[in-house]
């Protein structure tokens, strides 16, 4: 009996200092910018930045706490249209990387194992130049084409920078998968399509939803790829936030637009979260 | 490769320098010949480090996020003011810099900075337009007027081939213009008129740009854009060198356009202020000053510098406006919290709908 608590003890030990250490990262990393963000989206705008004193100097003066940030957000249309614009633009980027990705992954998942660490290395071998000079390359290319300053050109450079994110997730799924299911599933008279659907897809779907929420997630704050690659109206979420800061110096009202952003983001990863656990359970 | 040579002379100078010698500049990119950095080190037996910023607003937010130790900034004139209302800023101490005499005096006492206590005229640009010469002639458009890029009767025939400023204020102010305000209008009514003129050009233009215009007017692939005149004289130049069946040509609208002065002024975090005024009254000699103009086409308030520059350049009236032209110029003025948050909605809206 007290062997048993004495063996509960040490592994709840081992567990603390395990999860220690990237708890510790979220706190200070996530938790704490978040509330100072939270903090400042209830204040005004400083004249050159920056947040307005909390208590006025002159009369008359705005200082303190104010609502007005998220009444602006809430009292007109068009930021809900970023917003959905935004969100169109990540689920598009994201269903194209599954489906451009999926192959790829499988392919990987299932070439001879000495073979697999090179091939996912050349995954991740474009991450060696660096992002920016990619995306200047497809302006090369997107020239010539009469696509550039597009909504497809945003979608088309949005793909390909986030791609690797989506492999790499359902690679390590599918590699996982054990090729007996498929020889029982084939014993069972199941064809080539049957035993995809039934077997690989379902089991595959924790991958498929690691790899969505790593495409969606980054693609709803980017800012430089519209920028760069976009046309008249294809400014997104990031766009607005970063002109906010830096454009019109008002950090209250980008902070505000930030914690909007998360909230949505945390949203959609828990919808997908409970999509992915009632998935889960039909496999 | 000029990149690379600034980082071969910042290695190679530290060798003859005392570890502390040392000038940090925080300037535009491409913003001062290296030619100049090198004689400048060889006089002051010092180095210069450089850092560089791409606009006023991204220089001001590193600044608020805590950047320091620059000895001299080259803001233009509203960030200057913004400067030193944040006494950001160290006075000049006029009598170390002999060389100010020779700027001219309509550059001088600006509403920025009254009596000039902390700046010194550096180099200035003109928004415009630059364009194609013979697409304009073919098609039979006007080009010394803002017109051009917000009439729907001349841009149907330019559709697709019109670049503007990714830059509210810019985009914004030449639309004021247009209309016959000031630049630093803050009216909503009339801020919202010109964004109506904005929204009935916008299905026109091809995009909005911040830098990629001069490869793109290069090219061929647009024959309008708005944009800074130095840049224009980079594009007109490299049409040129790349033997291109056309020219690239610039002028000021005359409805009148936003002239940005550009200044040397001291940071307060600097700790070489000796070496800083000795740095300004060095860019402020003739021969110093006109290269960077020769350089990089931008316009030049110091008298000295006029019998170093070209000729073709010195003629220009889009780099060197005459006194009737300069009085169409404006210089912006900061906004205030209430009417930079109008902009941003309006900007929001631009880019949006």
């Amino acid at each position: 009996m007290s062997d048993e608590a004495h063996t509960t003890a040490a592994s709840r030990l081992t567990r603390r200092l395990v999860s220690g250490p990237p708890f510790l990262f979220l706190l200070v990393f996530f938790v704490l910018p978040g509330l100072i963000m939270v903090a400042a989206s209830f204040r005004y705008p400083g004249e050159f930045g920056g947040l307005a004193p909390l208590s006025a100097g002159r009369p008359g003066e705005e200082a303190g706490l104010t609502i007005e940030n998220y009444r602006v957000f809430f009292g007109d249309w068009i930021y809900a249209e970023i917003f959905a614009k935004s969100f169109g633009v990540a689920a598009l980027t994201a269903l194209i990387c599954l489906v451009m990705a999926y192959p790829v992954a499988l392919a990987i998942a299932r070439s001879p194992r000495q073979r697999r660490d090179f091939l996912t290395l050349l995954v991740i071998l474009p991450f060696a130049s660096n992002f920016l000079v990619r995306i200047y390359a497809w302006m090369i290319i997107l020239g010539p084409l009469d696509l550039l300053f597009s909504r497809t050109a945003v979608v088309i450079g949005m793909v390909y920078v986030h791609l690797p994110f989506m492999i790499l997730p359902l690679y390590t799924n599918l590699e996982k998968h054990d090729p007996v299911l498929l020889d029982a599933a084939q014993d069972l008279g199941a064809g080539a399509w049957q035993r995809f659907w039934r077997v690989t897809f379902p089991l595959s779907l924790p991958g498929i939803f690691a790899g969505s929420a790593l495409v969606f997630i980054p693609v709803l704050g980017m800012f430089a790829i519209p920028e760069i690659l976009g046309g008249k109206d294809d400014w997104l979420v990031g766009n607005l936030i970063k002109e906010s800061f830096l454009g019109t110096r008002d950090w209250p009202f980008g902070s505000m637009l930030s914690i909007m952003l998360t909230l949505a983001v945390l949203a959609v990863a828990g919808f997908s979260a409970w999509l992915a656990r009632r998935g889960g359970g039909r496999a | 490769m000029q990149r690379l040579l600034v980082l071969v002379a910042l290695i190679a100078a530290p060798a003859m320098a005392l570890a502390d010698d040392v000038l940090y500049l925080y300037n535009w990119n491409n913003y001062i010949s290296d030619a100049a950095v090198r004689r400048f080190e060889a006089r002051c037996r010092c180095r210069v480090k450089q850092d560089y910023y791409s606009s006023n607003e991204e220089m001001l937010a590193k600044l608020a996020a805590g950047a320091a130790g620059y000895d001299i900034l080259v803001p233009t004139g509203n960030a200057v003011e913004t400067l030193i209302r944040e006494n950001a800023l160290r006075p000049i101490d006029k009598s170390r810099l002999p060389n100010l005499a020779s700027i001219r005096p309509e550059f001088l006492d600006t509403p920025f900075d009254p009596g000039n206590r902390y700046s010194v005229p550096y180099a200035y640009s003109v928004t415009l337009i630059g364009y194609n010469e013979q697409k304009m002639k073919e098609l039979g458009l006007p080009t010394g007027t803002w017109a051009v890029i917000f009439e729907p009767k001349y841009l149907e025939r330019l559709k697709g081939k019109v670049t503007v400023l990714d830059d509210p204020r810019e985009l914004i102010g030449a639309a004021l213009r247009y209309l016959g305000h000031s630049i630093n209008e803050t009216d909503e009514a009339r801020l919202k008129q010109a964004r109506d003129l904005i929204l009935r050009a916008k299905p026109y233009w091809a995009a909005f740009n911040a830098s990629s215009y001069i490869k793109e007017l290069t090219i061929g692939n647009i024959w309008l854009a708005h944009g800074y005149s130095s840049d224009m004289f980079q594009a007109a130049q490299d049409a040129e060198k790349a033997r291109r069946p056309f020219t690239i040509g610039y002028a000021t609208p005359r409805e009148g356009a936003v002239i940005a002065v550009d200044s040397m002024v001291l940071h307060k975090s600097g700790r070489r202020p000796d070496l800083a005024h000795l740095f300004i009254d060095f860019m402020l000699e003739g021969g110093n000053s006109a290269e960077l103009t020769n350089l990089t086409g931008s316009g030049n308030p110091n008298l000295a510098a006029l019998p170093h520059i070209r000729p073709d350049i010195k003629d220009n009236p889009a780099v060197f406006p005459d006194t009737e032209a300069r009085k169409r110029l404006e210089m912006m003025r900061d906004l205030d919290r209430k009417s930079r948050r109008l902009v941003n909605r309006l900007w929001t809206e631009i880019k949006v709908r």
